[in-house]
């Protein structure tokens, strides 16, 4: 475990985390600590828990069991008006961007501004000139500022992310949430927005918790990586002078028969494998569908 | 990828005919609902027989109508500026009942998709609104509202807008349920209030949908506003009714010629609206989408011709993507630098950007906008509505009420009245299957993957736009005049109206099938026809089946309108009832209908489910 040497410093603090959804286990007594300024990533396959912890820190999910503690505050406590304000502390970027895609990308920005607000607001005209000014600003600090009033739905996916990056960091929050979210990006654009998210957690002192599956990436990017498998913490481990081979090591101790290992392995490095299948398929059913055309 | 395998199997075996669909899981629901089918088809062809469609007869009566067309002579028309005035007011009158359904719409519609709604029991309440807002006919409404404001448009609109909030709310409440939940995920996420996820999240989304819902429906209340004429709504509907009654039939048919007219127009001014409003190209194929479309083609060239100057324009040194992805890794870096924040001044470039440009997107929206909103207020003036009348009108609500409770058959038997009803029914059974028989060759053959050659698709497509221009309520008028007075006109009137609508829904769905089947059959050497039989068919069975109904549906209700014109049924007691007033017997039909609508709507939904 890595050592805090200062409790207060604990932004996120999570113990003995159980979530029962149905009768799935999505996390297993699951307990985790995350200092002011750390840039976490939660490394695993897909439904080992990654996004339901993340969203146990936003208070978007209830847990069965154990407490979530979050910015000094009980999240799990939590209603109404003080649950939103927490939730407003906390930056979330989604794997799927999540813009409404009929509105302009300046007012998917604003929207971050919402629980500083009251009432609802629809239009640009609703906020305020100094809500505008700063998320203009925001759109600035992403690259994005000459796209202010195009429509969310006609930007790239990577242009996409980085508006809703634009829109966490509207509501300034001290923590910044990331569920996979490259997840949906070639693999250029993956890095402009992995190098963004690292710079702004920087420049604005962000203590920052990301979920990837890639290990490559992972092992680059983030300062500690915790690595969940079926609900349940198995690894927790600075990256510094960690290789993928010992990643892959402690991921094949704690699985326990050989296919299960492997799995684990063909999900971790051949991320590309199924676009190759997918474009095999498509120009399979070329021919017949020139066919019907005819 | 199943289905594409087992088909040529099937169809591949030699001498085997072509027709079986592909069998499906028999539980004991699906063989209770297949033999209700069976049943309603049953009852549907006795029903066939029973409204004496008599082929023989009608070309008989055919040789009357011309008689009586040569004796009625040339059509007429009311003065220009007569006509003129009262078609504002018949649009005015309109376009207020839709606009007050439309705000109404919104609570209710929220109240009822399942992932906006506070509790079940708000659900189950506001899709109760829904359905009984749908099964009261407008006309109905209309009746007690004349009585209860004797003069002027707030009938008309209260009766319009009531009724119409069935229909709007219901697709609203669709549209709720069908959004992305992620974008207002975020807004949750950010610390949002309900509200706030609402507006900020879900509103958006389903924004166009309410649109366009809307615009539709007001289609719809113009033509249903022929009907509300014949019971003392105000416009070119009561107009043509006078002139009927008074066997001016030249001016009569002058009116319907106007109405027709303006029912052709208000679909291509509602798509542009659509396509204007929204900044989305019209996907319809109605007669206005295809012209809207059109125009936009011609326009599209024009703007990309435009667009190169703006570009160069709002570069202004910032790093521009080009194209999809493709920005440059330093973009990010590059602008990494600039300090500025919240509480600081903000920096030229955004200062600059704080002026939204006046770019075509803009000047369109903003110009549209306000182009809506000087035809909201132009209809609100034009309807001349004395909103006093809202206040003043509690007071006699008891008295009036008093007069529709209890609910009695008075001096009509009451075998009479359930044979009326009995006939109503006949007539929506008898419409149905024969509309269901038209459409099936019109809307297969306007179906791309059906029709022989696009000429003949485009051809019946146009058909189809042709006949759903006419109101059911004219084409019943007229057939009245051709075939005398009962079932007949009532039973070809809306098989005629039904066809332009289902054929477009059969078209449209034949062309949304999986084109895989269809695809695997070509390849096995196998005719159009058995193309046709055995992949388009069995696939678009599901989709048929829903759509006839609800055809079933809409003709129950308009065919107990229709009796209010004299084609036969109810709808004749209803009118009867109502002008002698006699509304404890209005108020019995009306629950008759209600019943028997309910109990079709009920039906509807069971079949819906079991042979989703």
């Amino acid at each position: 475990m890595t050592p805090h040497a200062d409790p207060a410093a604990t932004v996120v603090a999570l113990e003995g985390i159980t979530k029962h959804f149905g009768s799935t286990v999505a996390l297993d007594d699951a307990s985790l600590t995350v200092a002011r300024g750390e840039v976490v990533v939660l490394l695993g396959l897909s439904g080992s828990g990654k996004s339901t912890l993340l969203r146990h820190v936003d208070g978007l999910e209830r847990p069965t069991s154990g407490t979530v503690r979050v910015l000094g505050r009980e999240v799990t406590r939590l209603t109404g008006r003080a649950l939103r304000e927490l939730r407003s502390e906390v930056g979330f970027i989604f794997q799927q961007f999540e813009l409404v895609p009929s509105l302009t990308v300046l007012e998917n920005v604003l929207t971050g501004s919402l629980a500083a607000v009251r009432g609802p607001r629809l239009g640009l005209w609703s906020y305020g000139r100094a809500a505008k000014v700063e998320a203009l600003a925001r759109l600035e600090r992403v690259g994005l500022l000459d796209r202010a009033y195009q429509r969310a739905d006609t930007l790239s996916g990577g242009q996409q992310q980085r508006v809703a990056i634009a829109r966490a960091l509207m509501q300034r929050p001290q923590v910044l949430l990331a569920d996979e979210p490259v997840a949906s990006l070639d693999p250029e654009s993956s890095d402009q927005v992995m190098a963004l998210i690292r710079e702004i957690a920087a420049d604005e002192g962000l203590t920052v918790i990301c979920s990837l599956h890639q290990v490559d990436l992972a092992l680059s990017w983030a300062d500690r990586i915790v690595g969940l498998r079926h609900g349940q913490v198995v690894l927790d481990t600075a990256t510094e002078g960690l290789s993928k081979a010992q990643v892959m090591e402690i991921y094949g101790r704690v699985a326990t028969s050989t296919d299960q290992f492997e799995a684990i392995e063909l999900e971790l490095t051949a991320v590309g494998g199924g676009a190759g299948s997918a474009t095999g398929a498509a120009t399979g059913t070329a021919p017949l569908r020139g066919d019907a055309v005819r | 990828m199943s289905a594409v395998v087992e088909r040529p199997r099937t169809t591949g075996a030699p001498l085997a005919p072509v027709t079986a669909p592909p069998r499906r899981r028999t539980s004991p629901e699906r063989v209770a609902a297949g033999l209700t089918l069976l049943a309603l088809l049953v009852a549907s062809v006795l029903a066939l027989r029973s409204v004496d469609l008599d082929p023989a007869r009608m070309v008989q009566s055919w040789s009357n109508a011309q008689r009586f067309f040569g004796r009625v002579g040339a059509i007429e028309f009311p003065p220009l500026g007569e006509l003129l005035q009262l078609t504002a007011l018949t649009l005015g009158l309109v376009i207020c009942g839709t606009l007050l359904a439309a705000v109404l719409s919104v609570p209710v519609a929220v109240l009822a998709a399942s992932n906006t709604t506070p509790g079940p029991v708000w659900r189950a309440t506001a899709r109760f609104v829904t359905v009984l807002a749908r099964a009261v006919p407008d006309v109905v409404l209309a009746m007690v509202f004349v009585l209860l404001f004797t003069l002027g448009t707030l009938p008309g609109i209260l009766a319009i807008g009531l009724h119409s909030v069935g229909m709007i709310s219901k697709l609203f409440a669709d549209a709720i349920e069908q959004i992305d939940e992620g974008p207002r995920t975020a807004v949750r996420a950010a610390g949002g209030t309900r509200l706030q996820q609402f507006t900020a999240g879900v509103l958006p989304q389903v924004l166009p949908s309410w649109v366009a819902t809307v615009l539709h429906r007001n289609d719809i209340n113009l033509r249903g506003s022929v009907i509300l004429g014949y019971v003392g709504v105000v416009g070119l509907g009561m107009q043509m009714s006078f002139a009927f009654k008074s066997l001016q039939y030249g001016l009569g048919l002058g009116y319907a010629l106007v109405i027709f007219v303006l029912c052709v127009v208000m679909e291509v001014v509602s798509s542009s609206v659509r396509a204007a409003m929204l900044g989305v190209a019209p996907t319809g194929r109605g007669l206005g989408d295809r012209v809207v479309r059109g125009v936009t083609r011609r326009r599209g060239a024009g703007r990309q011709g435009a667009a190169a100057p703006e570009t160069a324009g709002s570069a202004a040194g910032s790093t521009r993507a080009s194209g999809a992805g493709s920005v440059s890794a330093p973009a990010a870096a590059s602008v990494s630098t600039d300090p500025t924040r919240a509480s600081g001044t903000p920096s030229a470039a955004v200062e600059a950007a704080l002026r939204r440009p006046w770019d075509r997107a803009r000047v369109r929206g903003v110009s549209w906008g306000w182009a809506a909103v000087a035809v909201v207020v132009a209809s609100v003036l034009v309807c001349d509505i004395a909103w006093s009348d809202l206040l003043t009108v509690w007071s006699g609500v008891p008295a009036v009420a008093v007069q529709f409770w209890p609910p009695s058959f008075g001096s009509y038997e009451a075998s009479t009245m359930l044979a009326a009803m009995g006939e109503t029914i006949s007539i929506a059974l008898a419409a149905t299957v024969l509309t269901v028989g038209g459409s099936l060759l019109i809307g297969s053959l306007a179906a791309r993957n059906v029709a022989p050659s696009p000429g003949l698709r485009g051809g019946m497509r146009l058909l189809l736009v042709g006949i759903r221009g006419v109101p059911e309520v004219i084409l019943a008028i007229v057939l009245i005049v051709v075939t005398g007075l009962g079932t007949q006109a009532g039973t070809l009137a809306l098989a005629l109206g039904g066809v332009g609508l289902l054929g477009k829904l059969i078209a449209d769905s034949f062309e949304e099938v999986d084109p895989g089947p269809e695809r695997a059959l070509t390849a096995t050497g196998a005719s159009r026809g058995q193309v046709y039989a055995s992949a388009t068919l069995p696939q678009g069975t599901r989709a048929l089946i829903g759509h006839t109904f609800y055809m079933l549906d809409t003709n129950l209700r308009a065919a107990t309108l229709l009796g209010i014109v004299g084609a036969g049924g109810v709808g004749y007691y209803l009118l009867n009832a109502s002008q002698g007033s006699n509304y404890a017997t209005v108020t019995a039909i009306v629950l008759m209908i209600l019943v028997t609508v309910l109990a079709v709507e009920g039906l509807a939904i069971w079949m819906r489910r079991v042979f989703r």
